[in-house]
């Protein structure tokens, strides 16, 4: 049977393409060993397929059709836009899909109890997904299979819809006859604001609060706590695109609800970045 | 509808280099040429694609005045990424992208945190 090897959460920043390139600045270099730990992780556990929660940033999916979770079943990607290449100073990219684990995890005829996913066929990956790829596997030679969590264009689906979410990953590979070893990334933030009073303060979080109490919960596996603690008007309260946050809650569950061995936010001159981490027990 | 047409503009400049610079050319313009090319102008069994804004929403857009679009509810992300698409190329010695960023808050702050749910 496949395994699901490891699970790890990063941040997806876009202004790290410009920022986080040698000379390292002193202020990146604990986000960048971040992502190279995780990174050597993958290689290290011999990751060979990739499931990836992260959200689309408004780029795909728009109000006139704003699913909850999408699985992409797209046999490869191109990735970024026009309007990131041009404000972030991305690169256009392309990664494999992995057509035969997205049917087991959307289901192939009939969905499955836990989701009612939407699916896509032709999707072109935001930032949100193709950030981590680039760092953590810069060759981007690792099949994925991206997941859309809709986390900015309310209604939103619940923080107990993203345990969901990681309980039936975990069970699908599980289940999958093959002898895959499988990593799960999730993509989000820390307390972060964007077109909001306190975006790009310069000064770090903009919730130093919620980001200790979001740590914890990592650190301690606290799912329950983590689902409370994500209420919509907290986590809001944080700044209004932190729901982001919430994807690292599919990790979590995934993993049983155990403590996760990296379990930081780490600063910088941005909001703080999420970095969790987590291997098979 | 009002607030999801916001956003539908901002989409369609911000995402797209050669829109950017014609909105950038002339903004009132450009607005008003959008307004006059949705769908419902022009043919009702063409697939839905509805261009319309209020008097407030469409002036706010031909001054790029960023209080009034933010106070108007139109989402934050995409706001700030489309204000950002429309300045950059003032960028030069003596305002850059801090100034903006400083500009913008001062602009939004008086505001507080308006319902962007379209």
């Amino acid at each position: 049977m496949a395994e699901l090897v490891m699970a790890a959460a990063t941040p997806h920043n876009p202004l790290l393409w410009r920022a986080m390139v040698e000379p390292m600045p002193d202020d990146l270099v604990g986000v960048a060993a971040n992502f190279r730990r995780i990174g050597d992780t993958i290689v290290e556990l011999g990751v060979d397929v990739i499931i990836e929660v992260g959200t689309d940033h408004i780029r795909q999916f728009f109000s006139d059709n704003a699913p909850a979770f999408v699985v992409g079943k797209a046999e490869r990607y191109h990735g970024t836009y026009e309007n990131e290449v041009r404000t972030f100073g991305m690169e256009y990219v392309e990664v494999a899909g992995h057509r035969e684990l997205a049917d087991r995890i959307a289901g192939r005829e009939v969905l499955p109890e836990a989701i009612d996913f939407a699916v896509s066929h032709e999707w072109r990956l935001d930032h949100g997904f193709i950030i981590p790829l680039q760092y953590l596997t810069p060759a981007l030679d690792i099949p994925v299979v991206p997941i859309h969590a809709n986390s900015t264009l309310p209604p939103l689906p619940s923080p107990r819809r993203f345990a969901a979410l990681g309980e039936h990953l975990r069970d699908t590979v599980a289940a999958w006859e093959s002898d895959a070893r499988v990593a799960l990334i999730t993509s989000g933030h820390m307390a972060t604001d964007i077109g909001g009073p306190r975006q790009f303060l310069g000064q770090g979080s903009p919730d130093p609060e919620f980001d200790e109490m979001a740590v914890g919960w990592m650190r301690d596996g606290d799912l329950e706590a983590a689902i409370e603690g994500c209420r919509y008007d907290r986590i809001m309260a944080a700044g209004n695109v932190t729901y982001q946050y919430v994807n690292v809650i599919t990790a979590l569950a995934a993993m049983g609800g155990r403590p996760a061995e990296l379990a930081e936010a780490t600063e910088s001159r941005f909001a703080s970045s999420p970095f969790f981490m987590w291997r098979a027990g | 509808m009002s607030k999801y047409m916001v956003d539908k503009f901002m989409r369609a400049v911000e995402m797209s280099d050669a829109e950017v610079a014609a909105y950038v050319a002339d903004p009132a313009a450009y607005v008003d040429v959008w307004l006059a090319s949705g769908a419902a102008a022009s043919a009702p069994d063409r697939p839905s694609d509805d261009h319309e804004l209020t008097a407030a929403e469409r002036d706010a857009f031909a001054a790029r005045d960023i209080g009034a679009l933010y106070a108007l509810g139109a989402h934050p992300y995409l706001l700030w990424h489309f204000i950002e698409a429309v300045h950059s190329h003032e960028f030069a010695a003596g305002f850059g992208w801090r100034d903006l960023v400083e500009r913008y808050r001062a602009a939004v702050l008086p505001h507080g945190t308006p319902d962007y749910i379209a």
